[in-house]
């Protein structure tokens, strides 16, 4: 009887490296599902508005249907990228995803950017770069470090009612996504 | 004879244990990694640079585009305020007041996340579209039958969640003295 519980008990244990295994490399395992969807939508220095979700229909990236969104891929090694556009006065807010789908930065336009969005994404050896040149930076340009060469940007937008999303989705299309040449 | 019983049962129990509490962690096991407030809970690392390791596995396994920590945060409930999984074909009352946000949403969905309100009808509420009571309570009504006040119709059979999505809050990141109340989900009546 013991030495059944004890088998048992090295099948808990063995469980447990199991579960702990799993954890651990499934992140390296699994290609991630939302870079491999944003990679799909032909985005790469392009701002590409989402279409809404929609009832009944499928939501793979978990959309939330009151928001606009546009999505845009860089690859670094091209030179640091640049993220421009005028967004109507409404609540908006950008997230910038590394390829295994975890968020770099992230931030609204209620920490004082208005309606401008200007944001530039450095690469950790651009970044050192632009520590040594002693640049000036221009005011409002959001500066972001990225520990990745693949990134793609999220703008999300608020549109106060449905009726204006179509006006809303045409901002976000204007969004100007590229490499600036290092 | 004996011995192979034993190996066999021993693997048993590893894989059931090893499979079983990863899938269950990943999924709505609510393990490790999460805030719970009664039946609402958030993975509180999906917004993060530096997502510890089950909110990483989590976040290489959902595949949506989590919400950053600077956005805001998603809360999902999968039961009412029992602990009685979310039915379509019962009728719910959403009781109470939000956390302090820019704005919020509350979307029904399937557990895939597919939307399931009426099409050609608003697909969830909207914190700067609804009735609320004097002191800024709110009642809002989920369900495939016509409800009062707050009303969101909802399609199909079988089990469904709820996202309440709080776009640029402070609740929940240990910021601030308030303590973050969320709304209760009643089960009214089922058809």
């Amino acid at each position: 009887m013991i030495r059944t519980l004890l088998w048992l008990l090295a099948g808990v244990v063995l469980g447990g490296v199991i579960h702990l295994t799993v954890i651990l490399s499934l992140p390296s395992l699994a290609a991630n599902a939302a870079w491999a969807r944003v990679e799909n939508l032909d985005s790469l220095n392009k701002a590409v508005v989402l279409p809404a979700a929609v009832a009944g229909e499928a939501n793979p990236l978990h959309l939330d249907p009151e928001l606009a969104y546009a999505v845009c891929r860089l690859d670094m090694r091209k030179g640091p990228g640049i993220v421009r556009g005028v967004l109507p006065l409404a609540f908006w807010s950008l997230a910038v995803y590394g390829r295994d789908g975890t968020i770099l930065y992230s931030t609204t336009n209620r920490d004082g950017i208005g309606q401008n969005l200007e944001l530039g994404i450095f690469n950790q050896v651009q970044t050192r770069l632009l520590a040594e040149q002693q640049l000036d930076v221009a005011e409002g340009l959001l500066i972001v470090e990225s520990r990745d060469d693949d990134v793609f940007v999220v703008v999300r937008l608020a549109p106060a009612h449905q009726a204006m999303r179509k006006r809303y989705e045409a901002a976000l299309e204007k969004i100007s996504c590229s490499n600036n040449p290092a | 004879m004996r011995f192979l019983g034993h190996l066999l049962a021993m693997i048993a129990v590893a894989l059931f244990v090893g499979f079983g509490l990863s899938w269950y962690a990943l999924s709505d096991g609510r393990l490790f990694g999460t805030i719970e407030v009664g039946p609402w809970a958030a993975w509180r690392d999906a917004g993060s640079s530096t997502p510890d390791p089950y909110t990483r596995a989590f976040v290489s396994r959902n595949g949506a585009l989590q919400l950053g920590a600077g956005e805001g945060l998603q809360l999902i409930a999968s039961t009412d305020s029992d602990g009685q999984r979310l039915d379509r074909a019962c009728r719910y009352r959403i009781d109470g007041t939000t956390p302090v946000a820019t704005f919020w949403t509350l979307v029904p969905t399937a557990p895939d996340g597919t939307p399931i309100a009426r099409p050609g009808g608003p697909a969830g509420f909207n914190s700067g579209r609804i009735a609320r009571a004097e002191d800024g309570s709110m009642q809002l009504y989920v369900s495939r039958t016509l409800s009062p006040f707050n009303w969101l119709e909802i399609t199909g059979e079988g089990a469904f969640v709820l996202a309440l999505t709080l776009y640029d809050t402070s609740s929940f990141t240990g910021v601030g003295p308030t303590v973050a109340t969320l709304p209760s989900i009643i089960r009214e009546a089922c058809s």
